[in-house]
């Protein structure tokens, strides 16, 4: 049994046994927001991890094959913004001040609730990439010295919220261009926001992938620059 | 450079027949990766190389159609499941959960203050914009 359990490919199978459940569970049950496969998933291996004995260093080293595809996965979110590229490059001015302003407001309001509650640096540091789409802010949040675990359990939840209240929120504050709505999730709610936005509409989906590629990309400039104020 | 402006006439295969689409995106997209790598650490840039790898294949593939087909079939499943790749730092995370529940008050004022924040400009800004482009 333990030369099962510690041979180098249980944890990859470990994972993908565990994403393959939890997407049909998902599936089964109407695809609720709250019980995201990622979600599930991630709970999965963790216990089974706790139970078998098994190390997170050593579960680390068997899925590192999963580790290094994030890269290529990063470069690949070029594609659904080219694909949308053509009404995007039409309202570009409106598209621009949008990233602009919510991204303001967005590290604004970061930075001065931690400020107020006497956060510690390290954990401002650590809040930033946070509405950034995962694989970026895994690398961003390494450059500008993040507690990148932390960080990606941040990710995780900003994408829950968008996919689970953030279409009620543009409800109640009458948004209703599909993609102003798609757009709004995507900038803020990146991978797991874009999923729900393109339950809404085609249009919403394809607004919300450009916002989260956009604001990935916009991010990478702007939080080197405001991490250099909390290190 | 691969491809050009004109047509392809049978796009969605990699370079030549006996070569997998798959394994033939794969390389594209771990090329442009490493070549942002290269870049960053030539300029001492703070990005990720992987985002000027992003960078990079949104300047060729739009001026070369071909070279967004030829990263389709590789790009296309990795981005379906992305996911998939989340698991293992989630479950890195799960571990740091009492530096989460430490801060659990500022850190939800934070992260939900800035997401309700964020997606009400956002949504209200773009809307209003589009809404005027359209009129004028």
């Amino acid at each position: 049994m333990s030369a099962v359990v510690h041979a180098p490919g249980f944890g990859l199978f470990l994972t993908l046994v565990a994403y393959l459940g939890a997407g049909e569970l998902h599936r089964r049950l109407g695809r609720p927001a709250l019980l995201a496969p990622v979600l599930v998933a991630m709970v999965l291996v963790a216990v089974a991890l706790e139970v078998l004995g098994i190390g997170y260093e050593e579960y680390l080293a068997s899925v590192s094959v999963l580790t290094l595809l994030l890269g290529p996965a990063t470069v690949a979110l070029a594609l659904p913004l080219l694909r949308s590229g053509r009404a995007l490059l039409a309202d570009r001015g409106a598209v621009l001040l949008t990233l602009c302003t919510t991204g303001a407001v967005s590290v604004a309001v970061t930075v001065a609730a931690l400020e107020l509650c006497g956060a510690p640096d390290d954990l401002v540091l650590t809040t930033l990439p946070r509405s950034v789409t995962t694989p970026v802010a895994l690398t961003l949040g390494v450059t500008i010295g993040a507690n990148t675990t932390l960080a990606v359990v941040l990710t995780l939840v900003s994408g829950v919220l968008g996919a689970t209240v953030g279409p009620w929120l543009l409800d109640r504050v009458r948004v209703r261009d599909p993609r102003a709505r798609g757009f709004a999730i995507g900038v803020v709610s990146h991978g797991i926001g874009t999923s729900r936005a393109l339950a809404e509409s085609d249009a919403a989906g394809g607004w919300s992938s450009a916002a989260m590629v956009l604001n990935a990309l916009a991010m990478t400039a702007v939080l080197p620059v405001v991490a250099r104020a909390f290190s | 450079m691969p491809g050009n402006s004109t047509p392809q006439p049978a796009p969605v295969h990699g370079w030549a027949g006996h070569v997998p689409a798959v394994l033939a995106g794969l390389a594209l997209l771990l090329g442009l990766q490493l070549a942002g790598t290269l870049l960053v650490d030539l300029t001492g840039l703070p990005v990720p190389g992987a985002v000027v790898g992003l960078a990079a294949l949104l300047v060729l593939g739009a001026r070369w159609r071909g070279v967004a087909v030829r990263a389709e079939p590789a790009g296309a499943p990795l981005l379906k499941h992305l996911q998939l790749l989340f698991v293992p730092p989630g479950v890195g995370a799960l571990t740091q959960l009492s530096t989460l529940v430490q801060n659990a008050g500022p850190l939800l004022l934070a992260v939900v203050g800035s997401f309700a924040a964020g997606l009400v400009v956002a949504g209200t800004v773009l809307q209003a914009l589009l809404r005027r482009r359209a009129s004028a």
